[in-house]
């Protein structure tokens, strides 16, 4: 038996796991964990990014002043004109957030597509003057799926179950989880590096495993599709099973009239008793034709709750308007199993604590994205101070390309979210695909952050991409008050606090980026004098001898 | 530990696969043979299952790694695959 195949022990083989597969797997987790932190604050993000729509609080419940059924009929409308007999229409209906009706559908290529149109008029809205935002959905969508679709889902979930791994193969490692905790040598290199690892990890080491595993819960059906595949024919039968609600019919190819959807919409509030959120129609203009109408969700400050606070939904046949099923706001179905679903969901979503749970999930998120630095920068600095030569004659080669993607990877990717904002406050009004734009400067700007640290040397990366975002970060009111004439001192003053905290969240974030690059700035002057004045000793020594 | 010599990449290699592939292989073979046998509605039984699936799933990867022995992990994920899909599917026709 070669040595190659020699038995270790489970801690060293656990610690081999843990260095190796966390490696791999720190990169795209750091993105998830920073956008997924960003994304908590959706909602805010999105109000800043549009100055158009009112603040937080002014809009709410039945009488918003929106005419839904006005809206509803100006949808269906288009719809009927335009796709007539596609395979899925949606409604979605005026929120907070946006005050346009959106439309939904399947079109011949089974591609979903979508449009917003003007609430009242029913003209679509396409080249606004207005300022078009992807809003903080950007960083939702990047969490989830990098933009990519169920591959980029795909993507997530591989790395997310990389993580659980990772973080059950870490705690083996660490036998001594508890007293390391304890334990920070500040000023010590590699031991500091390791010390900040262990004691951010085991700080949050239950909100990092609750986490990833809700967050591999939300997607079961798509991860782990073998059980609902042999046991049913059709994902909507194990549905139709599990909450017991109608199942969508079979296309019979008989034409037959939607029906009036406003109608729809009058009855299911009034049942729901509050507005609606959407409504979907399977197999519009076939007679096999049915409705579901979705309340909105309310959240109710001071009443929190992990479970039971759905819409709830009515299901409609679609062509004669009968009712074929009633779920009221927060009724559960699906036993016990549901309930866990729902609560994991809930969980993962931060939908249950108001504003409190929200930090705390923001804070613990920044926590996770911090294991993932730490761990990334220690396997660097471990063999920066003496290569371990895993990869042979090329381990130079591999160590600078590990390098340079944690610094694309951790200072780039911050880069890239703060690049996001400026984007949108330059990016200039009434462009065709706006939003798209706004994403395209922010791939563009992090993948110029890996070139960048490509042709620096490493240390000089990391302190010019802190400093490029602590100027992006602490220069974001300036810019803000130049393009659209507000910053955080007249959000304040106006009592937007939501638009505020985003200015003020960023230039917290900007003075951190600083604190660290000075740190590192320091650091290096330190080692570059303790290197300079040796050769010259040597050098006299020689002159001696 | 030196991945670089060819036979120590390959075995790396296999064991990675036997992980990520044998681990999933064994973990669908669960929620299938679970959501015959759990004790609740068939489709309750499938929801709890899937959901107990990825701690299946880390529980299986962390095993080949502390195994250490390729033909081990390999047959220590497939074979009960093997047999827990088919009697899953088995005792789960009909039932509702």
């Amino acid at each position: 038996m070669s040595q190659a195949v020699k038995k270790e022990g489970l801690r060293q083989s656990m610690a081999w796991l843990h260095t190796w597969g966390g490696l791999w797997a720190c990169w795209i987790l750091f993105v998830v964990f920073i956008t997924g932190s960003l994304g908590v604050f959706d909602e805010a993000i999105t109000r800043w990014m549009k100055p158009q729509i009112p603040q937080a609080g002014e809009v709410r419940g039945m009488d918003d002043g929106v005419d839904r059924p006005l809206a509803v009929r100006v949808g269906q409308a288009y719809l009927r004109e335009h796709v007539p007999s596609s395979h899925f229409w949606g409604i979605g209906l005026p929120s907070d957030t946006d005050p346009a009706v959106r439309v939904f559908w399947q079109d011949e290529k089974e591609q979903f597509q979508n449009l917003r149109l003007d609430a009242t008029s029913g003209e679509p809205i396409k080249a606004s003057t207005e300022r078009e935002s992807e809003g903080g959905h950007h960083f939702v969508h990047m969490h989830f799926e990098f933009h990519a679709g169920t591959a980029g889902i795909w993507l997530v979930g591989f790395f997310t179950m990389a993580m659980l791994v990772g973080l059950v193969s870490g705690v083996i490692t660490h036998k001594r989880i508890f007293k390391d905790f304890f334990t920070f040598r500040p000023g010590k290199q590699q031991r500091s590096w390791l010390d900040a690892h262990n004691a951010v990890s085991v700080l949050s080491l239950p909100f990092q495993l609750m986490i990833a595993y809700t967050g591999l819960a939300t997607f079961y059906m798509l991860y782990m599709p073998a059980g609902i595949e042999t046991h049913y024919s059709t994902d909507d039968a194990y549905f139709a099973d599990l909450l017991t609600q109608p199942t969508p019919r079979e296309e019979t190819g008989i034409k037959a009239e939607v029906t009036a959807l406003d109608q729809i919409l009058i009855s299911s509030e009034k049942q729901l008793q509050r507005p609606l959120s959407f409504i979907s129609v399977e197999h519009p203009g076939d007679s096999s034709a049915s409705i579901v109408t979705f309340g909105r969700f309310i959240e109710k400050t001071g009443e929190y709750r992990l479970l039971g606070d759905g819409g709830g939904q009515v299901f409609f046949d679609g062509v004669s308007g009968e009712q074929q099923d009633f779920q009221a706001p927060g009724e559960l179905r699906g036993g016990a199993a549901q309930d866990v679903q729902s609560v994991m969901r809930n969980l993962h979503f931060a939908a249950f604590g108001g504003l409190t749970a929200r930090w705390l999930y923001f804070i613990c998120g920044l926590a996770g994205a911090a294991m993932m630095a730490t761990g990334a920068i220690l396997f660097m600095v471990k063999r920066r101070q003496r290569s371990l030569n895993e990869f042979g004659a090329r381990t130079p080669q591999v160590y600078r390309i590990i390098e340079v993607l944690n610094i694309g990877s951790i200072s780039g990717i911050s880069l890239a979210c703060i690049a996001f904002f400026w984007g949108n406050r330059l990016i200039p009004l009434g462009i065709t695909d706006r939003p798209e734009w706004e994403v395209i400067s922010f791939f563009v700007a992090w993948l110029l952050t890996y070139v960048h640290a490509a042709i620096r040397p490493a240390t000089k990366a990391w302190i010019e991409q802190l400093l490029a975002v602590a100027a992006l970060c602490l220069a974001l009111p300036l810019l803000n008050w130049l393009v659209v004439g507000d910053q955080f001192v007249s959000y304040l003053q106006r009592g937007d606090g939501e638009r505020a905290a985003v200015e003020l969240t960023a230039m917290s974030i900007g003075l951190l980026s600083l604190w660290t690059a000075r740190k590192l700035w320091l650091k290096n002057r330190q080692k570059v004098e303790r290197k300079t004045p040796q050769p010259s000793l040597n050098t006299a020594k020689v002159e001696v001898a | 530990m030196k991945p670089t010599s060819p036979s120590r990449g390959r075995i790396l290699l296999s064991r990675t696969a036997a992980a990520i592939f044998g681990g999933y292989a064994l973990t669908s073979a669960s929620v299938i043979f679970l959501g015959a046998v759990l004790p609740l509605p068939k489709s309750q039984a499938i929801l709890a299952s899937s959901l107990i699936s990825f701690a299946v799933y880390t529980a299986a990867i962390i095993w080949v790694f502390a195994v250490q022995d390729n033909r081990r992990a390999w047959l220590g994920l497939l074979l009960p695959a093997l047999v827990l899909a088919p009697l899953g599917w088995w005792l789960g026709r009909g039932m509702v």
